[in-house]
């Protein structure tokens, strides 16, 4: 089975909802101006005295739902996939992600140890590329939302919780952020993953931790 | 701005009028004491308007902060301050009431009503309202400053731990207030609605403001009492209740605020809508197209406003996304019959594109900006990435601003003549209108594009990504170009209320009943008999009555 990609599902959604509302737009904007420029400056005496048509305006509602229907079909197959799908795929390492005011804590309890983000080295996130990664998110104080903009996906971090998510990466480095103001220094509280192969992050993993248990 | 007190002293018994008593009370004392509804509708509003301008003042200090990507033109704590009361500002001190305020002064003109119901609740509420703005703005003068949770003020970001002092506590104190006076003069409204209609005036012939304005206070009525329970509850966890804690206590709390959160949304849209409505169809001297599907796709509006709210919370994982992205969506259809009816008042019309035409028309071209944007974060899996970025900043502001503010500003250029018996300035109607339309633009489409790139929302402070710094810069001119667009609004304002054009009681050939008295209307509204309501436009209906005798209709209009 294909890797859940979130970047994909939301481009892909994106190249359908943008292009109809650009449309809409498009055609209310012609119509609207034709009407003025057509109907502007004529004597009062000549306006219609017609006010309805409730057929035509039915058939247009009826319309309209299918269009709903339509953009549902899309949102609810995607998310599907985004939300359900991904959690089923085997994960090739787990990251426990603990947000706390202002910085991320990263464990990795496979390797037993630990990375932050904060004040003290700035250490990024590293994940391998190309496989799914599974990140259990919590917080210790506020609600926080875990982002990386570049994989078009957050998910919050809330006291009292663990919410499971599921992402790729493809190789590179991204910037990540929280997404739910938190307080006095929420604008600091990013962090940058590196997504390397799979190989250098076992490597790099063995190196900082204990090794993987069998 | 106030009613005249004199003129039409000797008002003629209307219809089914219970002897009323009006305070005759000129001067700030009458202004605040009366329970005439006129009176009350413009000390809200003019009040309302006044915290427009405080909140645009928030707005113009956060803009200059972001200019540029490290600006240190205020503190990271003022800036959380700026954003949460210019919100919480424009959002329970403006456009609220603003909308209350317009039911409040046109809804009984309208229905042919000599007053509203139960004045003395609504002047409570007035009073209620004016307390709950003064001691929000308080906090600005407390240790530690003004409430800086975001004017959503989410637990447990908003308990006494993380955001300790007397500013936020006079925060929720000040948003309890704002509801509750709110929800008891949006009372007062409907019930004027449901008992005090002019003989012939059924549900079916009120007039399309009238009937934005039902839904409206509907909407409060059903949701505002939600907002002061959250705020009472958010108050005692503060002080020690433990009430939103863990998961479900952050979640409780979310749902609780948006149950109330979504129908404002709406509250802040329909009556700026009826007044865009009424500009177009006066404008058009034709009748606003598809009535009865109209009042039903408000009425589908309004009822759906209660089933959204998690649309707010996908990113939780606390919600059913697929529910609340199938109620969302669906809100397509009405919007979509919404602007189908204003395109078919613009066909077949006569129109005259005066400023009220010329913002109403402004009003929903713009608002479909914000409108396609809202279908498009309907959807959880686009909401992921946008939620909580300028994507959303960009989204509501053209809802709010770019949609209901140029409606509320139709409305002006429409009713000013009916509030005060004297004309705006079209040029300088029109040369706000010009500037409004730039700035506003220019201030609020990067946002989409910074927003789909990365850039959070509340953030005092961003990376210096490539793009962002010109985007950044170019949102701060517009912001300074609507501000420019107010000014020129104020100066019309002064200019016309000092230098009078009289406007007579009908410059417009109006359709409703407000225009068949004079302006502004003397005490018990009406100073004549009113005339035969046997549709939605009785005024309209008559002038086509004389046209068909073969008279000329009486062209009083004195604008342009």
């Amino acid at each position: 089975m294909a890797l859940i990609d979130t970047r994909r599902e939301y481009d892909h959604l994106f190249g359908i909802y943008v292009p109809i509302a650009i449309g809409v737009f498009a055609l209310i904007l012609v119509v609207m101006l034709a009407a003025v420029v057509i109907f502007r400056r004529r004597p009062a005496e000549r306006a219609a005295r017609w006010s309805e048509h409730n057929a035509l305006e039915g058939s247009y509602a009826a319309l309209l739902a299918c269009v709903a229907a339509f953009l549902l079909y899309l949102t609810f197959t995607a998310e599907h996939r985004v939300d359900t799908v991904a959690n089923r795929q085997r994960a090739a390492v787990v990251v426990n992600v603990i947000a706390s005011k202002w910085e991320w804590t990263f464990t990795y309890p496979a390797y037993g140890f630990s990375v932050r983000s904060g004040t003290v080295g700035r250490q990024p996130l590293v994940v391998p590329a190309g496989e799914a990664v599974r990140f259990n998110l919590t917080s210790v104080d506020v609600i926080h939302a875990f982002w990386i903009p570049a994989l078009r996906y957050k998910h919050d971090a809330i006291p009292g919780s663990t919410q499971v998510i599921t992402l790729s990466f493809t190789k590179g480095v991204f910037a990540g952020q929280c997404a739910e103001f938190c307080g006095l220094r929420h604008p600091d509280m990013v962090f940058t993953a590196h997504a390397v192969s799979p190989a250098s992050f076992g490597a790099w993993a063995r190196s900082r931790g204990r090794g993987p248990t069998p | 701005m106030g009613a005249q007190p004199g003129e039409g002293a000797d008002p003629v018994s209307v219809a089914t009028a219970p002897p009323a008593r009006i305070s005759r009370m000129t001067g700030w004392l009458g202004t605040l004491t009366s329970t005439d509804h006129k009176r009350m509708g413009l000390t809200l509003g003019g009040l309302s308007l006044l915290y427009f301008l405080l909140g645009g003042l928030f707005a113009l200090l956060m803009r200059t902060q972001l200019a540029q990507s490290n600006m240190h033109f205020v503190s990271d704590n003022s800036y959380n301050e700026l954003f949460t009361m210019h919100g919480s500002t424009m959002i329970y001190l403006f456009v609220t009431p603003m909308a209350i305020a317009l039911a409040v002064y046109l809804v009984p003109l309208q229905i042919g009503a000599t007053g509203i119901s139960a004045p003395r609740l609504a002047l409570a509420g007035l009073w209620t309202w004016i307390c709950g703005g003064l001691i929000m703005q308080q906090g600005w003068f407390a240790s530690g400053g003004a409430g800086r949770a975001g004017w959503s003020s989410y637990a447990p970001l908003s308990n006494g731990t993380n955001t300790p002092g007397v500013g936020q506590d006079l925060w929720v104190i000040g948003v309890i207030l704002a509801a509750a006076g709110m929800a008891a003069m949006a009372g007062c409204v409907v019930a004027t609605i449901a008992r005090r209609r002019a003989p012939g005036m059924a549900l079916l012939r009120m007039p399309v403001f009238t009937w934005t304005a039902l839904v409206t206070v509907l909407m409060v009525v059903a949701s505002f009492p939600i907002l002061v329970l959250v705020m009472v509850l958010l108050y005692i966890d503060r002080h020690g209740g433990h009430i939103f804690t863990g998961f479900t206590g952050a979640i409780d709390y979310q749902d609780l605020f948006w149950f109330f959160g979504h129908p404002v949304v709406y509250v802040m849209f329909f009556p700026y809508l009826g007044a865009a409505a009424e500009a177009i169809a006066v404008c058009s001297h034709k009748r606003w197209f598809g009535y009865i599907a109209f009042v039903a796709s408000m009425m589908a509006f309004a009822a759906m406003s209660t089933a959204v709210w998690s649309h707010h919370m996908y990113t939780t994982g606390g919600v059913t996304n697929q529910y609340f992205a199938f109620t969302s969506t669906l809100l397509l259809v009405p919007a979509g019959v919404e602007y189908f009816d204003a395109i078919g008042t613009l066909i077949g019309g006569a129109l005259v594109l005066r400023t009220s035409m010329l913002f109403a028309l402004t009003f929903f071209l713009q608002f479909l900006v914000g409108g396609l944007s809202g279908v498009f974060v309907a959807s959880p899996v686009l909401d992921y990435q946008v939620y909580g970025t300028y994507m959303i900043v960009a989204h509501f502001h053209y809802t709010l601003f770019a949609g209901s503010i140029f409606g509320f500003f139709a409305g002006v250029y429409h009713w000013f003549p009916k509030f005060t018996g004297a004309l705006l300035r079209e040029r300088l109607g029109k040369l706000q209108l010009v500037l409004m339309v730039i700035g506003t633009n220019l201030t609020f489409f990067p946002m989409f594009f910074l927003g789909n790139d990365g850039m959070p929302r509340r953030v005092s402070r961003y990376p210096t990504h490539p793009g962002w710094g010109t985007l950044n810069e170019l949102e701060t001119i517009g912001a300074g170009i609507i501000a420019l667009g107010v000014l020129v609004f104020l100066v019309n304002v002064w200019t016309s209320l000092r230098r009078r054009v009289p406007a007579g009681d009908d410059p417009w050939l109006g359709h409703t009943l407000e225009w068949a008295t004079s302006s502004p209307p003397p005490p018990l509204n009406f100073d004549r008999p009113l005339p035969p309501i046997s549709s939605y436009s009785p005024l309209l209906d008559l002038r086509h009555e004389e046209m068909d005798r073969g008279g000329e209709p009486a062209e009083v209009s004195a604008a342009r």
